[in-house]
């Protein structure tokens, strides 16, 4: 099983495998409170990626790549993802500064 | 395999949740799904008709399978309370406190200097 050590990297490559093949990949999340370990799986059938982790933080940055999945899934994957929270703030900025320089 | 609405598969995944305390392990799968047989996509390709995508989610603690599948438009919603059962249930993971970090660095280097008493 290949564990990947770093969380930006196991991001990015899970989201290159589901874009090359959209239809067989799937993401798997396995949760153990009593151990209080928690781990991804990211595999197309072919390819695994896999990432563990015991750490609070950790959930937060998997919250974010649940929603990443979620948009690419639901939307396709030709959908614009960039960090979908981070998207969704830039939008919401550049429109209250639209407002501004109207004034 | 119990296939639910989103509603009553986010009430039955906090259950599970709830149950699996003690021993036990949550399972959640995320897949693209068009939720059509083989045939009928390529019928529909041949057609020339757009194929609509859902997503599935499956959730199970080892017993009991649920799933439900979320379109494009309820997947904010969804996606949203999915996050909120996340957070409430995964409270046995580490905190990391950088203040531990500077503890334990302050407490070697007493040990260091207590254990190695220079008496000439």
């Amino acid at each position: 099983m290949v564990y990947i050590t770093s969380w930006d990297e196991f991001v990015e490559r899970s989201a290159q495998l589901f874009r090359a093949d959209p239809d067989s990949t799937r993401y798997v999340m396995k949760y153990r409170h009593c151990d209080g370990k928690l781990v991804l799986k990211v595999t197309d059938d072919k390819e695994c990626l896999k990432f563990k982790t015991d750490q609070a933080q950790d959930a937060k940055k998997m919250e974010k790549l649940n929603n990443i999945f979620f948009t690419l899934m639901s939307r396709g994957p030709d959908a614009d993802v960039s960090e979908v929270t981070g998207k969704e703030q830039t939008e919401a900025q550049s429109g209250k500064k639209g407002r501004g320089r109207k004034q | 395999m119990v296939l639910l609405q989103p509603d009553p598969f986010l009430n039955e995944l906090t259950s599970m949740f709830e149950h699996s305390t003690e021993k036990g392990t949550v399972w959640v799968t995320l897949k693209r799904s068009s939720l059509k047989s083989k045939v009928q996509r390529n019928k529909m390709a041949a057609a020339g008709e757009p194929l609509e995508y859902r997503c599935l989610i499956r959730a199970t603690n080892g017993k009991k399978t649920i799933s439900t599948s979320v379109g494009p438009k309820d997947h904010q919603r969804f996606q949203a309370s999915y996050a909120t059962i996340l957070k409430a249930h995964m409270t046995s993971l580490k905190k990391r406190e950088r203040k531990d970090k500077k503890k334990v660095a302050g407490a070697d280097k007493k040990e260091g200097g207590s254990k190695k008493p220079k008496r000439a």
